[in-house]
């Protein structure tokens, strides 16, 4: 641990031993106070694990609390209070994990009301059961706590989603869920396992929110399911943490202590225009405070968070973090078979079959220039080989094995790289991160120094040396498409897909980047270009495959092929036309 | 027969005014971008005007909409204009803009939320204006209720004119569709978007004094209908109006449908139910286009 960490971790303990005296000096009003600080930040905190960086904006909290203050008014009768405790953390683990699989394919503003529509579902369902078959709408909570006794439980559940989210951000999974906010497609093309990340994280940040709600119901002594279940908490705990920021990690806790004080205070010196001044307020703060609370910290002590982002991975929180991921897939070892073989393949989009009847080998390496016209079908085979879309029919092997029905996430561990027709790099992320999104996911993963140190040379390799620190967005069209090919190779690939990689680059350039492309052949790997520059066709591939309107128009080398007669007639079109 | 018949006239007169609604949301949503928030609160506010029209100065209802509609319109487009505009200037990407302007409406909803509280107080509020039963098909309907409904085809009818047969409107499809594209093809998206945001101010006013003729509403109900307005844009497709008019009848129907057949405390949850099936089943909506 470095000189700061210890500062960090000693930082940590001391301001929590001083939270945890606060009960030994406060009472009534200020204890009270307490607890609502403690228990918005830890919801805020905890929306904000899996919210912050995925960008799916949850109003599910009231779902997971109402459940979580539910299973303590039925249970606290029966078990002692850790067991009550341990019992809602696994509702709440189960809940989450069904709600998950099923809705974290939604995206955008339908995920959103989708996650509003279940709370209410749910707070629907609990009324109906309790005015039916329980027999009455609210329940009495006897159990034996004190305010005191909240108060500790809530700071040690503080502690603990506060530690979880710093191991999080640390380990894979973080770097993995930072992928998945700002491109799902390259995450998966990475070899992250997209689904499994997502679902972790919501899984943990639901059990989060439901041990708090388990904490917290005994406040109350009466619920009914419109206070377990109050859909203004969901919209609160979002408030607050973008307020102070979801992507990062003391962000939420930053946006809840002034909002909640400042619901305080309006509410003891204006209660007759509560809404109205917090209102007002709330806009005031939006345009004053564009990035949040944490962009206006982050805008005075930027280059301290740059040092720390370069230091961002621990292996200590790999090791308790990397159980959520299985083991990457292993590679078929080389054999005999061509590296990749289409056999028959035929992909349709509703009555446009855009991928006929393709059947090619691929050979160990060779640079294989997959070419044709426009909309010819080209970027949907590279498509359909990486997996990012699945075939109607045919078959595609990799060193002998089908790999057409595996996820692209598996197809990328396999070591199947591609890079895409329309740039796409991490925008937010530095470019030694994307590349390290390259290293992090295939067997075996690189992290902590190992990884810093391998994705430096990358970055070399494409020349990309005096950007390591720079976020990719504020790359050249030119340097992003060099860094989107240092986060393929970083997959350490046996095949790589380019797709017009060489388009738009001037003459210079150009030579530049075949010489690159003939270089990665030479140390021994395997290319299929989609390219429309025929100088690189002819320079470059070995061997050309042609399509034509989703179809094999020709194949054969270079030379031979674009001499053809259809091949002539597919670019240019019949000369009587 | 008969309950069959109830039902599905009552189910499309609630369905109308839920689809009438969602239209104006689906307006600010689809082509201003903006996430309102308080966009109930107009709906409400609207409401209450109507009440003061009609139980202060003798105004009725109808005659109101000429008032109340207007003055939404005018208040929406300043809203955008003053509040909304400097946060479309500075935000760097959709999604950044999303996020404002959540936090930005949250900021409106409570402002108006606290001036009707002030301004009227907490009470549920109602008045009786044409509230006598008619005979249609032999089954019985309020007569406010058949005008609401009337008037909320005539809005949705005129609108969707607008949208599909004026230039204006094919603008405003065009920001809906693709803003950056809009923009290359010389069309105004600030003017457009400010004009679609008031627009959907308006129908909330219009969907507010209609609804306050036949149902109870209160300075804190604004929530509800945003809600639930958003939850019928959802379920038909962010942008798609025939979606809006095909999820809002949908609901109105089975709410109706199982209150009177099965227990009226259900009613709500299988409004929800039947808003997470469609979502499971087509992830944008009944006629949305897939995401990205």
């Amino acid at each position: 641990m470095s000189v700061l960490g210890v500062a960090y971790a000693a930082a940590a303990i001391a301001v929590t031993a001083a939270l945890a005296a606060v009960p030994l000096v406060a009472s009534g009003y200020h204890l009270a106070l307490g607890i609502s600080l403690l228990y918005f930040t830890v919801l805020a905190t905890a929306w904000a694990l899996f919210s912050g960086p995925t960008h799916y904006i949850s109003l599910a909290t009231a779902a997971f609390f109402g459940i979580g203050a539910y299973t303590t008014a039925v249970l606290t009768d029966f078990l002692p209070w850790p067991l009550v405790l341990v019992a809602a953390a696994a509702v709440g683990l189960v809940v989450a994990l069904i709600v998950g699989l099923s809705t974290l394919r939604l995206s955008g503003i339908y995920f959103v009301i989708f996650s509003f529509g279940l709370a209410e579902f749910i707070r629907q369902l609990v009324t109906w059961y309790e005015v039916n078959i329980h027999g009455s709408v609210g329940r009495y909570i006897f159990a034996e706590t004190t305010s005191e006794g909240i108060y500790w439980r809530l700071l040690v559940l503080m502690a603990m989603v506060l530690g979880a989210g710093w191991l999080i951000r640390q380990s894979r999974l973080g770097l993995a869920v930072r992928v998945i906010g700002q491109d799902e497609t390259v995450a998966r093309h990475c070899g992250i396992d997209a689904t499994r990340a997502k679902l972790a994280l919501f899984a943990l940040s639901a059990v989060f929110m439901t041990v708090t709600g388990a904490i917290m119901a005994p406040r109350w002594t009466y619920i009914d399911p419109a206070i377990a279940f109050n859909p203004v908490l969901s919209f609160e705990v979002v408030i607050m943490a973008l307020f102070g920021g979801a992507g990062t990690l003391l962000g939420p806790l930053l946006g809840a202590v002034p909002l909640v004080l400042l619901f305080e205070l309006l509410i003891g010196n204006f209660p007759n225009y509560f809404s109205i001044v917090l209102g007002t307020v709330f806009v005031l703060i939006v345009y004053a405070l564009p990035h949040g609370v944490i962009g206006l910290l982050e805008a005075k002590l930027l280059p301290l968070r740059r040092a720390a982002l370069v230091t961002g991975m621990s292996s200590f929180a790999e090791k308790v973090m990397g159980q959520v991921w299985s083991r990457a897939a292993d590679r078929t070892a080389a054999n005999d078979a061509p590296v990749l073989q289409l056999d028959n393949v035929r992909k349709a989009f509703g009555g446009l079959v855009a991928v006929d009847s393709l059947s090619f080998d691929l050979r160990r390496g060779e640079i294989l220039g997959l070419i044709g016209p426009n909309g010819s079908g080209k970027t949907t085979a590279l498509n359909l080989i990486s997996g990012a879309i699945t075939l109607d029919s045919g078959d595609i092997k990799l060193e002998g094995c089908p790999i057409a029905m595996l996820p692209a996430h598996h197809i990328a561990q396999r070591g199947v790289a591609r890079t895409f027709q329309l740039v796409r790099v991490l925008g937010a992320s530095t470019c030694l991160e994307n590349v390290i999104a390259g290293l992090a996911f295939h067997a075996p993963p690189l992290w902590g120094r190992e990884a810093e140190h391998r994705g430096r040379a990358l970055l070399s390799r494409v020349g990309l040396d005096e950007k390591i620190d720079t976020p990719a967005g504020q790359l050249t069209y030119i340097d992003q498409k060099r860094l989107e090919l240092a986060r393929a190779l970083a997959l350490a690939p046996d095949v790589m897909l380019l797709d017009e990689w060489l388009a738009g680059l001037n003459p210079s350039e150009l030579q530049v980047g075949i010489a690159l492309v003939n270089a990665l052949r030479e140390e021994g790997l395997t290319i299929i270009i989609v390219e429309h520059v025929m100088d690189a066709i002819r320079s470059l591939c070995d061997h050309c495959v042609v399509m034509n309107t989703g179809r094999k128009i020709a194949e054969g080398p270079p030379a031979i092929v674009l001499a053809d007669r259809d091949v002539i007639r597919a670019y240019l079109g019949d000369a009587d036309d | 027969m008969t309950l069959t018949l109830d039902i599905v006239l009552s189910g499309l007169v609630l369905g109308g005014m839920y689809a009438l609604i969602a239209l104006g949301l689906t307006l600010q949503y689809g082509i201003a971008r903006i996430m309102n928030l308080s966009y109930g609160e107009f709906l409400v506010a609207a409401a209450f005007a109507a009440l003061f029209l009609y139980t202060g100065m003798a105004i009725n209802p109808v005659v109101g909409l000429l008032a109340v509609v207007p003055a939404s319109f005018a208040g929406n487009w300043l809203l955008y204009q003053i509040v909304l505009m400097p946060l479309v200037k500075r935000a760097k990407n959709q999604g950044m803009l999303e996020v404002d302007s959540i936090l930005g409406t949250f900021g409106v909803l409570f402002v108006i939320q606290g001036v009707m509280l002030v301004t009227f107080g907490g009470s549920l509020q109602s008045y009786s204006y044409m509230s006598v039963p008619v005979h249609i098909l032999g089954t019985t309907l309020a007569l406010n209720r058949v005008l609401a409904l009337v008037f909320a085809l005539i809005i949705g009818g005129g609108l969707y004119l607008m949208l599909t047969r004026t230039r204006y409107g094919t603008a405003l499809r065009a920001v809906a569709v693709n803003p950056v594209s809009a923009q290359l093809s010389g069309i105004d998206i600030r003017s457009a978007s400010a004009l679609a945001f008031a627009a959907g101010g308006a129908i909330a006013a219009a969907g507010g004094v209609l609804i306050s003729m036949f149902l109870t509403f209160s300075a804190a109900s604004g929530v509800v209908f945003t809600m639930k307005a958003l939850i019928i844009v959802i379920m038909g497709g962010v942008g798609n109006m025939l979606g809006a008019l095909v999820a809002g009848l949908l609901l109105g129907v089975s709410e109706t449908a199982v209150a009177r057949l099965v227990d009226p405390g259900l009613a709500i949850a299988v409004t929800y139910a039947l808003f997470l099936s469609v979502l499971l089943w087509r992830p944008t909506g009944l006629f949305g286009r897939p995401a990205r």
